[in-house]
């Protein structure tokens, strides 16, 4: 009878046969697991963007509502309106002042921020500073290109906002008895309708100034090249009282 | 590890030799402790059978380091080193390095060899290596790759091995040490001047090669080194007189030298110790900036770089020649042995980091503009090791930058590499390259 057994395939096998096969370079990488370590750093950038976000998107409501079209025409009562708008948002966030400022940069520099119009973006940022729970903000905008109007709006009283650089028209407006300082120049109708506290403008400063001013001291380092109707208040120029004092007709220039 | 106390042992022969046969400074640091880079290569190249080239100015002791390691870790007295030693010379001949017939026989009608001290102990130190003919050179290279010696139609084979060989800087006598035999040695070092107050002290100690010297034991290992004997029966029998030396030398100066069983169970040792992931992704990380080029391919000595090239920023554009797969080999071996001294348990950065510019600086063939923007830059190394550890720093530098991302990279690679369907990273750095590479040629 004939073995049923299979004939013996070649005996003659390689003494180790694993090192036929291909040898997977990374091999000792094999069990790797990245640890993403949590740095501090990360932390803070990521919730520092989460709060960019946030105000980015209370700027972006403010605008569809006031500014339809693009167009924003300074009123009295597009300014309050607007300002109301602002408000509304801003009370339900959390942020400190170097968030603001990163804000005016985003504003000019963020492909994220459609538009800088400068009135909405200013009242937004006073709403901003008036809401923000540090008493001293410091905001270095001397790098922008843009002037911000409307910078100072509403300032209560216990505030101190500092600007550093140059701002646009209506600064101070409505101020309400904070410190308002500009380290730079200001435009038009600074301090207008202001009722108390106080503007210090380094450099010079435009026309109509404390336009309808009710109460408070706007000091001007440099020149001002036109006051305003001003009811009640005063107005320094280089630590001389210009207002009230010998007959300064408005908007003169001088 | 460390329980049999080989690496006390090794440490002993070192400071024997720092504190009283060989004045220096240390010149390194590694993980605390201050080295003499001269002897701490040498006692490794010893340890690990490695080839070592020794640099220096004349009578600054190049050839006497390394004879002093030689006769502590292979138990040879002084005498029987120096007349196996082959000193350089243009006239230099095969029958002087490797063997010679035997006049004798062949009067006779037979053929037979008569082997060299210098090809038959395991021991190979090469005075001034610069000074013999290029064919000289790569003659003795050849043989201590292979570990053999071939005259006539005999051959002897040497399974323990270590060459130590010294030149002296470009003069009117030296010819050149040419790339690929260059490239043969694992380490390049310098013996360095020890400093004006130290070398004061030099001439005073007139006695200090009589210590490692013994007339009776030379002359006992020159009597079995002519014997006529096969070259593996005489093995036995240099051991035992070497042995009867070690217990003289412990007696005599209470150095514990290590026996052949010693010796190849350091070895086994060392071998033992692996690269952790750092180490190993760094040195992939070097390695890969010393032979990739985006645009050729390879680096290559020929080719130069082109303008426009992404990778500038990278040591691949400031070398011109790619770095030889004897160069990872060297790295690992040292920085085995420097783990293994240290009584560490893996290879890390910092080892590697300490070996690397030795096991590089006489690989690298630096492209002159760098060679001129640094020439004369305040440093306290000879300029190709002054070039490799600045090399290192900056690799050391990106490797930080990126190490996670890097060891994912890696990681991925493996993955891609097993069947796994997923994508390499991408960074920014050759590596990166090299892992889609070797993944792309897997998936193909």
């Amino acid at each position: 009878m004939k073995s049923s057994s299979p004939p013996h395939k070649n005996s003659i096998v390689p003494p180790n046969k694993e090192n036929w096969i291909a040898k997977n370079p990374f091999e000792e990488f094999k069990m790797f697991t990245a640890c993403t370590p949590d740095l501090p750093m990360d932390q803070i950038v990521q919730s520092t963007e989460a709060v960019m976000d946030r105000i980015r998107l209370g700027y972006e409501k403010l605008l569809e509502q006031e500014a339809k079209e693009l167009v924003w025409m300074v009123q009295y009562n597009t300014i309050i309106k607007a300002y109301e708008v602002a408000e509304k948002y801003v009370k339900e966030l959390d942020y400190t002042a170097e968030d603001i400022e990163d804000f005016c940069f985003a504003l000019e520099n963020s492909q994220r921020i459609p538009y800088l119009i400068p009135g909405p973006a200013g009242v937004y940022i006073s709403a901003l500073c008036n809401y923000a729970t540090e008493e001293e903000i410091v905001l270095k905008l001397s790098e922008l290109k843009t002037e911000i109007n409307l910078i100072g709006f509403r300032l209560p009283k216990g505030k101190r906002l500092m600007i550093e650089g140059d701002t646009g028209d209506f600064t101070g407006i409505g101020l309400e008895g904070g410190d308002l300082v500009i380290d730079g120049n200001a435009k038009n109708w600074t301090g207008a309708g202001m009722r108390g506290g106080k503007i210090l403008i380094k450099k010079n400063i435009g026309l109509h100034t404390g336009e309808w001013m009710m109460g408070g001291e706007i000091y001007v380092g440099g020149r001002v090249r036109g006051l305003g109707n001003i009811v009640e208040g005063k107005v320094y120029e280089r630590e001389k009282l210009l207002y009230p004092g010998k007959v300064r007709y408005p908007n003169s220039y001088y | 590890m460390g329980k049999n106390g080989y690496q006390k042992q090794a440490m002993g022969i070192y400071r024997f030799i720092s504190e009283h046969l060989y004045f220096n400074r240390p010149d390194m640091v590694v993980k605390g402790e201050r080295f003499n880079s001269a002897i701490l290569l040498s006692l490794l190249t010893g340890l690990k059978k490695g080839k070592e080239l020794i640099i220096g100015e004349p009578g600054l002791g190049k050839t006497t380091s390394a004879e002093y390691i030689c006769s502590l870790i292979y138990q040879f007295p002084l005498g029987v080193i120096w007349g196996s030693e082959v000193s350089g010379h243009p006239e230099q001949t095969e029958e002087k390095i490797i063997g010679r017939p035997d006049l004798g026989k062949l009067n006779r009608g037979e053929e037979d060899v008569v082997w060299t001290n210098f090809a038959q102990i395991p021991v190979k130190i090469v005075d001034e290596i610069n000074r013999l003919p290029e064919t000289k050179q790569s003659m003795i290279l050849d043989g201590v790759d292979r570990g053999n010696w071939e005259y006539l139609n005999e051959m002897i084979i040497n399974e323990e091995y270590c060459l130590f060989a010294t030149a002296n800087y470009q003069d009117g006598g030296t010819n050149t040490i040419i790339a690929p035999l260059v490239d043969r040695f694992d380490v390049m070092v310098e013996s360095r001047h020890p400093g004006a107050n130290l070398s004061f002290l030099v001439g005073k100690d007139k006695r200090k090669d009589q210590i490692l010297r013994h007339p009776k034991y030379e002359r006992d290992l020159y009597h079995v080194l002519k014997s006529k004997t096969p070259y593996e029966k005489k093995a036995s029998k240099i051991e035992e007189v070497c042995n009867a030396y070690g217990e003289y030398l412990d007696e005599a100066t209470g150095i514990k030298s290590f026996r052949r069983q010693d010796r190849d169970q350091i070895r086994a040792e060392m071998e033992s110790l692996e690269l952790d992931l750092d180490a190993s992704a760094f040195t992939r990380m070097l390695l890969a900036e010393l032979s990739f080029c985006e645009w050729y391919g390879q680096k290559r000595v020929v080719e130069n770089c082109e303008e426009g090239c992404h990778y500038t920023g990278y040591l691949c554009r400031q070398i011109k020649n790619c770095a030889s797969n004897r160069l990872p080999s060297s790295i690992k071996q040292y920085a085995q042995g420097l783990a293994w001294l240290l009584e560490d348990s893996e290879i890390d950065i910092e080892h590697l980091s300490a070996v690397v510019p030795y096991a590089l600086g006489h690989r690298i063939q630096w492209k002159d503009e760098i060679l001129s923007q640094k020439e004369r830059s305040k440093r306290d190394d000879p300029f190709p090791i002054f070039l490799a550890k600045e090399a290192v720093k900056a690799v050391s530098q990106r490797y930080r930058e990126q190490s996670e991302h890097l060891k994912d990279a890696l990681a991925a690679g493996s993955k891609i590499f097993m069947g796994g369907d997923l994508e390499p990273l991408e960074g920014d750095h050759p590596i990166y390259v090299e892992v889609k590479k070797d993944t792309d040629a897997r998936r193909s």
